[in-house]
């Protein structure tokens, strides 16, 4: 495949908001494929690191290419076809509070491909099924959902283009743990299953341990360490250390 | 997996051979999204026999959308598509059409789609209308005992609440309502002027607009503002501090939403409204007088000592009168709307415009009934 193996190239990014330093150089490659995961301490900047990555919040310095297109340099033309080719679900779905989960799902279908009418219905209940809602689902409110549901949906609508990358800021946060053990199955199914690069901000050990690639720490404004789980655990730092340690705890009382 | 899209693609393509071992579908070119309807071409030129295989060798890439459009072809023609043999597909695309073939049954039974009969919808609306009014009703009672009794123990009013609503509702609202009241003084005297004038009857606009300001022109047009200015303001916040659970935690710290958040609104807006009424007669004059003496001679001189003779006071009084009962009502609706909203932030722009337009129907109501009742009672 002609394809670049790294999707998203992240090089120097320095952030400064007045005084405050938020990203001091920081910089990583994500390959095609990946699991990976962003984790650090609060305020360490990791959902801004992922609007900067997004489009949403320019960086103070540094380059972020996304599938292959520079996202602060490139023109509305450009960063708008890119754009349809990832997918973000926000930490509470923001889904449009006034359509059905179904119209939800069908805003990026409408918008950008020309789906045979129809088959919208069978395509939207095709993204629910994959995002793990059931048919029922559809005509309900985004009100009427739970939390679980609602963040359900939005990965639905974020699926809804076939992306090649997938953004989810803190999927598990305010889930059970059996849902949240569901949603970890559902994204590792979309990265095995689909071949969809998944990059998720997430403070969920489980998850960190379980189903992710790649673990990037951010702290002081730089990647303090950057591997697999077991690597990551290995770095001997104080943060990496007693955050690591909550789970050794457990596991050693149980 | 999908493939970077900027490489061409070829075209989708599908042809069925008959082979001496069966019917067999040879798929070729890449299956994404973006060429769906070129798929639905290619798949409504084929006829297909009841048994067939598929074949993806020549298969460039498919994704999840493509094989959806694929399998629900076959299922609709009559095949059994859990039975279907796949030869020659890469590891992925196999993965894929798996995905989309299990949950195939699940996706394509077709969702009833509730249509709502016409009666069905009028009486589901007239029945929201009267649970809105009964709910209105109730809410109006439990504020009214609830004045009552911080009247009667005025330590529990919330002072800094109250001067800062005051605040909102009176004072900042007296520019607009000066402004708005005082051009339509000027209006007002402008077009009875155009017919007095006629019969030389030019001093009688200073009677016709000093009755018809006070007692109704400045209270409805004040009401109108402060129902666009106050009450939305009212149903906004409050339904916004409910969205953020901010009401819950007011009843979980002891204390009650009704007389941190709506009495103060109440007791200010109906301490306010008299205020403003009185600017409003004030300006409204004003604006009369100021078109008086270059349209009709009357100098100001004369428009004030015509006043002074003929404008009884009374209608000022039932002017500023009708003003509280304004205020209560559009502070009840308005508080109620915000305390009562679903929680999603659709229903709050619902609800506020919601309160505007009750509002103002409920001042032109009460005006009404105030009219008659004033007229039984010869004031």
């Amino acid at each position: 495949m002609a394809a670049p193996a790294s999707v998203i190239e992240i090089d120097s990014i320095v952030t400064r908001f007045g005084d405050q330093m938020v990203h001091d150089g920081v910089s990583f490659d994500v390959e095609r494929g990946t699991l990976i995961a962003l984790i650090g301490g609060s305020g360490t900047g990791k959902s801004v690191l992922l609007r900067e990555i997004i489009g949403l919040q320019r960086p103070t310095s540094g380059r972020i290419r996304l599938l292959g297109t520079d996202v602060w340099q490139a023109s509305d033309d450009e960063m708008n076809a890119t754009r349809r080719r990832f997918g973000m679900m926000f930490q509470d779905g923001a889904l449009f509070s006034s359509l059905s989960v179904a119209e939800n799902v069908a805003v990026p279908l409408t918008e950008h491909a020309h789906v045979p009418a129809a088959l919208l219905d069978a395509l939207v209940h095709l993204r629910l099924a994959q995002a793990g809602l059931g048919p029922d689902a559809a005509p309900k409110m985004p009100s009427e959902l739970s939390g679980g549901m609602r963040k359900r949906a939005a990965i639905a609508r974020a699926l809804a283009l076939e992306p090649e990358i997938l953004f989810l800021d803190e999927p598990t946060s305010g889930l059970d743990p059996t849902t949240a053990r569901g949603f970890d199955t559902m994204v590792r199914s979309l990265v095995d299953d689909l071949g969809i690069t998944v990059f998720l901000v997430t403070h969920d050990l489980d998850t960190l341990l379980t189903v992710v690639d790649r673990i990037v720490v951010l702290a002081d404004g730089k990647v303090l360490a950057d591997g697999k789980a077991r690597e990551v655990i290995q770095v001997d730092d104080p943060w990496i250390q007693s955050y690591f340690s909550v789970r050794t705890m457990v596991s050693g009382s149980a | 997996m999908p493939a970077d899209p900027a490489q061409p693609a070829s075209p989708p393509a599908a042809r069925l051979d008959r082979e001496p071992t069966g019917a067999v579908l040879r798929l070729s070119g890449a299956w994404r999204l973006a060429s769906l309807a070129a798929i639905e071409r290619e798949l409504t030129a084929l006829t297909l026999p009841p048994h067939v295989s598929i074949d993806g060798t020549a298969l460039v890439d498919i994704d999840t959308a493509s094989a959806l459009i694929l399998l629900n072809h076959l299922k609709e023609a009559g095949i059994d598509v859990h039975q279907l043999p796949l030869a020659g597909f890469a590891a992925n695309d196999a993965r894929i059409v798996e995905q989309v073939r299990k949950r195939l049954d699940e996706v394509t039974t077709a969702m009833p789609h509730r249509q709502e009969g016409l009666l069905a919808h009028i009486g589901r609306e007239t029945m929201s209308i009267i649970e809105l009014l009964t709910g209105h009703l109730n809410f109006l009672g439990q504020t009214l005992v609830q004045m009552v009794r911080s009247l009667v123990k005025p330590a529990t009013i919330r002072g800094r609440e109250l001067t800062a609503q005051f605040e909102q509702v009176c004072l900042n609202a007296i520019p607009v309502v000066a402004l708005v009241t005082l051009l339509i003084g000027v209006v007002v005297a402008y077009l009875l002027g155009l017919q007095a004038e006629k019969y030389g009857a030019n001093i009688f606009v200073v009677d016709g607009v000093g009755i018809g300001a006070t007692r109704e022109f400045a209270p409805i047009i004040v009401a109108v503002i402060v129902a666009g200015r106050s009450g939305a303001a009212f149903t906004a916040q409050l339904g916004s501090m409910r969205l953020n659970e901010e009401t819950d935690a007011i009843r979980t710290l002891g204390l009650s939403p009704m007389d941190v958040l709506v009495l103060p609104r109440v007791f200010a807006l109906m301490a306010a409204m008299p205020l403003l009424v009185f600017v409003g007669d004030v300006m409204s004059l004003a604006g009369a007088m100021m078109i008086a003496d270059p349209m009709l001679d009357i100098t100001p001189t004369t428009f004030l000592a015509r006043l002074q003779e003929n404008l009884a006071i009374k209608h000022v009084y039932v002017g500023l009168a009708k003003a509280p009962v304004f205020a209560l009502f559009i502070a009840v609706i308005g508080c109620r709307m915000g305390m009562n909203v679903k929680r999603d932030t659709r229903a709050l722009g619902i609800a506020t415009t919601s309160t505007v337009v009750q509002s103002i129907v409920a001042v032109i109501l009460l005006d009404a009934g105030f009219a008659v009742l004033f007229q039984e009672l010869d004031i």
